[in-house]
């Protein structure tokens, strides 16, 4: 019950960052929801891709706050340096791969559960969606940004095993702005690009699920997760 | 099996090549308590990480419990666990997580140790008057290092490596501690390894002394047989003073206060005594020495 015992410890540390997280989706889907919308097909598609970039802000927000290391993170005081209890947490008698594993994994759950919750809150909250989309392409087009944001999950992830805290987030920020610029300027595949995926090719506008990104973005994690785990195995603390 | 549950040789570690350990040889036995001294930066926690399997060595060998805790084939993670559940571990800075309360901690410590012990767990919560309902962060570092020596102890460990396990403890709190862990070591036979500033406390507690400086251990034996033969000898001139132009061997430390002269030896004190009262007009007298007055020469001479 070991993986019990550290996902415990990881949500003590995360708990406070989820709540932003939630508060943060929540408050884009409240300023959605206050907005008056002129009816008519005229608007229909630049009011749906606006809802699309807001539920991808909030999704790529969550998915900055939920990467970490094996580091003690204190609860939303990004430090500079090692906390001292890291070495308390080294000298358990546990492998660095259990204990990236289930941080990471801990990450994954509470970033796949904001995004869920905001695109639960965009579909109730937001009329406009529910005129164009049906139920299952809104639960697709949630899977697919979990999937999707699961390869710059491992972003976050992996910084963190390097980098400070108070460095991550930054980090993170110019990690998927590189990314995202690599999307566009290389001669990879338009159907293997993630950002698209989730906006213009996602099951809400393509009305298809893109199973390429998808895939790239897992393999794209595995190696992240993989050099992750290189770091925190060979690094001294 | 080796006799010593901790047994280092030729130890080298540097980092961005500034060697933290110079060929260290240490031996610690079976059911003894050894202070392990040594200046700030000497070396002391890169030791005890490298036992801890924490640190990678670049040279040498480090065996505890008999398992080497160096790298030679890239399995060090896998060995290090293992020796790393029975040992108790004390860390110098006594940083624990700062979201947690002093009962969670407890709670999150206790299933990585199969021969965890709720009778001692209970016995030092109550002892050390720890409130298992205060966060962290609001323990004073005393109270902190009180509940780190708990979690160490009640790992029901073989081996007790402490890093400054009285650090900011008070007076009668540092006794209580120190009577406990004399008695853990009379009663389980458990080894203690620990590191201290406090050289008195080391001398009330500790049957075994290793000095380290500059990475490299200087002195290492049984205190007692140390306080043998470390003896310190005040010649008195009754006229002028006469040095001889060389003394016999066993002499560490010579200094002359006016016509009064004392010297720290530490082996061969008769031939030093008789050689003090050959010289004209002498009077030699023969003191015991504290751990203090060992430890300062060494690492004042180094």
């Amino acid at each position: 019950m070991l993986w019990y015992t550290l996902a415990y410890k990881g949500w003590l540390e995360t708990r406070f960052r989820l709540l932003f997280s939630l508060a943060f989706g929540a408050s884009y889907c409240i300023a959605v929801h206050s907005i008056k919308v002129p009816s008519g097909p005229a608007f229909g598609k630049p009011i749906l891709g606006a809802a699309i970039m807001m539920t991808i802000a909030a999704s790529v927000f969550s998915i900055m706050l939920s990467g970490a290391g094996i580091a003690t993170q204190p609860s939303f005081q990004a430090t500079k340096g090692l906390h001292g209890s890291t070495l308390f947490t080294l000298s358990l008698p546990v492998s660095r791969f259990r204990l990236l594993a289930v941080r990471a994994s801990l990450g994954w759950l509470e970033l796949a559960g904001a995004i869920a919750a905001t695109c639960c809150a965009m579909w109730f909250l937001f009329p406009p969606l529910r005129a164009t989309a049906t139920p299952e392409e809104m639960i697709k087009y949630a899977v697919v940004l979990i999937i999707c944001g699961s390869g710059l999950y491992a972003i976050p992830v992996l910084l963190a095993t390097f980098l400070d805290d108070q460095w991550r987030m930054q980090g993170s920020g110019i990690a998927f702005g590189a990314l995202w610029w690599l999307s566009n300027h290389t001669p990879l595949p338009t159907s293997a690009n993630i950002f698209r995926a989730m906006g213009e090719g996602s099951p809400l506008i393509a009305h298809a699920m893109p199973w390429t990104a998808m895939a790239f973005s897992l393999e794209l994690a595995a190696i992240l997760f993989f050099a992750a785990l290189k770091v925190v195995q060979t690094r001294e603390y | 099996m080796s006799d010593y549950i901790i047994e280092t040789n030729q130890l080298w570690k540097s980092f961005k090549g500034q060697p933290a350990l110079r060929g260290l040889d240490l031996r610690v036995p079976a059911g003894s308590i050894f202070g392990f001294l040594g200046r700030n930066g000497a070396g002391k926690t890169t030791t005890i990480k490298t036992l801890m399997g924490l640190l990678r060595a670049d040279g040498g060998t480090a065996r505890v419990f008999g398992t080497s805790v160096t790298d030679t084939d890239g399995t060090l993670e896998k060995r290090a666990i293992e020796v790393r559940r029975r040992i108790g571990f004390v860390t110098e800075d006594k940083e624990l997580y700062p979201y947690m309360t002093v009962e969670q901690i407890i709670r999150f410590t206790r299933p990585f140790f199969p021969k965890w012990r709720d009778d001692l767990e209970q016995r030092y919560l109550k002892m050390f008057e720890l409130p298992p309902k205060k966060k962290i962060p609001d323990l004073s570092k005393g109270m902190r290092s009180k509940l780190m020596l708990l979690l160490a102890i009640s790992r029901g460990a073989e081996l007790l490596i402490l890093d400054e396990p009285t650090d900011g403890l008070d007076p009668a709190a540092t006794e209580d501690v120190l009577r406990e862990l004399v008695a853990i070591a009379a009663s389980s036979g458990t080894t203690m390894f620990f590191s201290s500033h406090q050289l008195s406390e080391v001398e009330l507690i500790a049957d075994h002394i290793g000095i380290i400086e500059q990475g490299k251990m200087i002195v290492a034996g049984s205190l007692d047989d140390m306080k043998a033969q470390y003896q310190r000898l005040q010649v008195v001139f009754t006229n002028s003073v006469e040095m001889p132009s060389r003394w016999v061997g066993g002499v560490e430390h010579v200094r002359q206060e006016g016509r009064v002269v004392s010297i720290l030896a530490s082996h061969n004190v008769d031939a030093i005594v008789e050689q003090a009262r050959a010289l004209p007009g002498t009077a030699v007298e023969r003191f015991p020495v504290t751990l203090k007055e060992i430890f300062l020469e060494h690492v004042r001479s180094n």
